[in-house]
């Protein structure tokens, strides 16, 4: 089993969960149904949570453990349940409508894409660190583009429950930043953006809840009576 | 001690209230948190000065001659919105605004009183703890906790549009919250080549600051622009400011009054601690130019709607993102005085905002509305005490002379001249000059006027106390400020403008 000792393995294993996680991302741009979308929202999670135990591993670096076991359990178990259950009970319709049609959406994820990798670059420096230690650099640029898919994801889509999904994509993002960067934040930064999220998606989806029961629609373009 | 007692307070107080759930009893416990808390933050004031920087627990709590005068300006305004509330909320109740169709016993009221006096301490215990953390990134989940407790005060009449409020001020400050996590990480990866980062302690700020001139150079350019933008979000800076009108004029007036006069000093709090650092690190320059960017476009934003506002209650929000801008553009400027003038606005700002929301609440309990169409004018003859405090303190908000705003503004306009930023300057006049006329007419036209008639407005004693209590404050500040508070404010000057 001398290869689970090899830096330059983990390095590849990483790099190919880290594209994984970007397909998945672009794909859930490109999806038309809620429950898929929330799946696939698990699987990425669960990709991430697995690429923080690999640096975690060829690191001996313990408190990453946690994060991943964090992830594991939070972000591709609890908050899809959450939402699953949120979804069957207000009887949301499945379809989601995106404002740009799916094509252009994809094809705007790509530009995305390469943003992500034009920022991500000036951060790479594999010539001034340790094999070990440079692991999962390269996958920063990756982050960079599920904050900004992300962030894209809830500007194009109408309805309530899809723009907290685009949000938990961004904060799944920020994870991978996290991770790659700086082997995480301390922990118990960690913890605290955990409960965080725990809470903002309960926050989050009780007002789906209400929104949904007060106006009959989760269309949050329907949401324009306070201007001025 | 007292930093921990200040956190423990309002965090045992919420789950209190929520456990006594009658009425009188859940009043007694806010009153009395915030009393305590009150005292507390002037005692760590004291403490500060006397004998410098306060810490605790190896360093996880932190409070200097910065976080201190914040959280006194926190507590002062605590304080007074909890005693303005039990007033608010017995009148509501009296008027029998909670009760819905289905609801008979009046179960539906008590449940929501329950939320309100149970939620708000929970509320001020995350804008302490903003303060209070010296982690940065104890810091961001503090302002993340700040927006979480307050969403369902927001929606607390749970009207539709109140649920459109929260929903905006949810999902805008979730977006603007995950940018300054961002530039919170990005300022972790920063340091990674000081030694000693890697531990529990490597965010804290007090040891960044140590380093400040070590750390990565292009990742702290990035990081402030990414914390100027979330933590701009959640002070309310144009662009980002869109939540804002919505959130005041739907939450309950006491929760208004705390978004606008604490939280607001809360979000700049952790911008100004990023400030320090990347001027320490990049010079004041790009920061500068930033923030004076933001600032004046916050300060024009807000003035084609101060001058059409159909609401009084977002009228209010409109001068909240100016003032908001103005103390952006002040710390913008830069140097011992412009600093000197955004801490004197924060420190006026906040004393002088909630007596116009608590006016603007007793004026909206009368005529059970918001829009000037509908006011008619002449709240004077009406209700005289509440009228008269609201031109005051109208005047007071858009810095007319004798009052404090006056001094901070003119003390900002001098570090604009002084730091050679004309144009900034000229525009900086031009927005005030245009957001006074706006703002004033507005008021005048609904205070003074022909008496239209209305039966006398019954203020229950809560209100009054608290609306001439603050009215009297605001009178004996623009003559006279207690020097320890002087001193405090120095003292947050001199930790910022060691940056440069």
């Amino acid at each position: 089993m001398s290869f689970l000792h090899d830096p330059q393995f983990g390095d590849r294993m990483i790099t190919l969960m880290a594209a994984l996680v970007l397909v998945l991302q672009i794909a859930m741009v490109g999806q038309r149904w809620l429950m898929t979308n929330i799946r696939m929202f698990a699987l990425q999670s669960f990709l991430l949570a697995t690429i923080a135990g690999t640096i975690a591993f060829f690191n001996h670096a313990e408190h990453v453990y946690i994060a991943a076991l964090l992830t594991l359990f939070l972000k591709a178990g609890l908050l899809p349940y959450l939402l699953v259950r949120l979804v069957k009970r207000v009887g949301i319709q499945q379809e989601i409508e995106p404002l740009i049609n799916v094509p252009v959406s994809v094809l705007i994820s790509g530009g995305l894409t390469l943003v992500g990798y034009i920022v991500g670059d000036s951060f790479y420096h594999p010539e001034e660190t340790s094999a070990a230690a440079a692991l999962g650099h390269n996958t920063l640029a990756i982050a960079i583009a599920l904050f900004l898919i992300g962030f894209f994801m809830m500007l194009n889509r109408r309805k309530a429950l899809t723009q907290v999904l685009g949000l938990l994509c961004m904060e799944n993002g920020l994870f991978l930043a996290g991770i790659s960067l700086t082997y995480g934040v301390p922990l118990v930064v960690e913890f605290g953006i955990f409960f965080d999220l725990l809470v903002a998606v309960m926050v989050l989806g009780i007002l789906v809840y209400r929104i949904g029961e007060t106006f009959d629609s989760m269309d949050v373009s329907k949401l324009r009576r306070l201007r001025g | 001690m007292i930093l921990l007692w200040l956190l423990l307070v309002p965090l045992i107080a919420a789950p209190l209230a929520f456990v006594l759930a009658k009425r009188p009893a859940m009043e007694f416990v806010n009153l009395a948190a915030f009393a305590i808390v009150l005292s507390l933050a002037g005692a760590l004031g004291g403490q500060v000065l006397r004998s410098g920087p306060v810490s605790l627990l190896d360093g996880f709590l932190y409070a200097d001659a910065l976080s201190s005068l914040i959280v006194l300006l926190t507590a002062f305004v605590a304080f007074v919105c909890s005693v303005y509330a039990v007033g608010y909320f017995r009148h509501d109740e009296q008027n029998t605004i909670f009760v819905e169709k289905e609801d008979v016993l009046g179960e539906v009221a008590s449940q929501k009183l329950r939320k309100y006096y149970s939620l708000i301490p929970l509320f001020v215990f995350s804008m302490l703890l903003v303060t209070l953390a010296n982690n940065l990134g104890v810091l961001w989940v503090a302002i993340e906790g700040t927006t979480l407790a307050s969403v369902f005060l927001v929606t607390f009449y749970g009207r539709k549009t109140s649920l459109e409020a929260a929903w905006k001020y949810a999902i805008i400050g979730g977006v603007g919250l995950s940018m300054a996590l961002f530039g919170t990480i990005l300022t972790y990866y920063a340091a990674h080549r000081i030694p000693g980062t890697e531990t529990l302690t490597g965010l804290n700020w007090s040891m960044l600051v140590a380093n400040a001139s070590h750390l990565d150079k292009p990742t702290m350019r990035l990081a402030f622009i990414l914390i100027l933008l979330g933590y701009g979000t959640k002070a309310g800076i144009a662009p980002m400011h869109t939540w804002k009108p919505d959130a005041y004029s739907e939450a309950p007036v006491p929760v208004a009054a705390m978004l606008a006069a604490a939280l607001l000093n809360c979000a700049l709090y952790g911008l100004v601690r990023f400030y320090i650092l990347t001027s320490k690190c990049l010079g004041p320059q790009f920061a500068s130019h930033l923030l004076i960017f933001f600032g004046l476009l916050s300060m024009g934003v807000a003035v084609p709607f101060v001058l059409v506002q159909r609401s009084f209650r977002r009228l209010l929000a409109y001068s909240s993102i100016d003032h908001c801008g103005i103390m952006v553009l002040a710390l913008g400027f830069g140097g011992p005085l412009g600093i000197l003038g955004m801490f004197l606005h924060m420190t006026f700002h906040a004393i002088t905002k909630p007596l116009l929301f608590f006016c603007a609440g007793n004026i909206q309990q009368h005529l059970k509305t918001d829009l000037f169409r509908k006011a008619k004018g002449g709240l004077i003859h009406s209700m005289p005490w509440t009228g008269a405090a609201f031109l005051m303190a109208g005047l007071a908000v858009t810095g007319s002379p004798p009052f404090s705003l006056f001094q901070s503004e003119f003390t900002i306009l001098r570090a604009a001249f002084g730091g050679g930023y004309f144009l900034p300057a000229i525009l900086f006049v031009a927005f005030l000059v245009a957001i006074f006329s706006g703002f004033l007419v507005h008021i005048a036209n609904l205070v003074l006027g022909a008496d239209p008639g209305l039966p006398k407005a019954e203020i229950g004693r809560w209100k009054k106390y608290s609306v001439l209590g603050l009215a009297s404050v605001i009178v004996v500040m623009g003559f006279w400020i207690p020097s320890p508070l002087i001193r405090l404010i120095q003292g947050a000057v001199e930790i910022v403008a060691s940056a440069r």
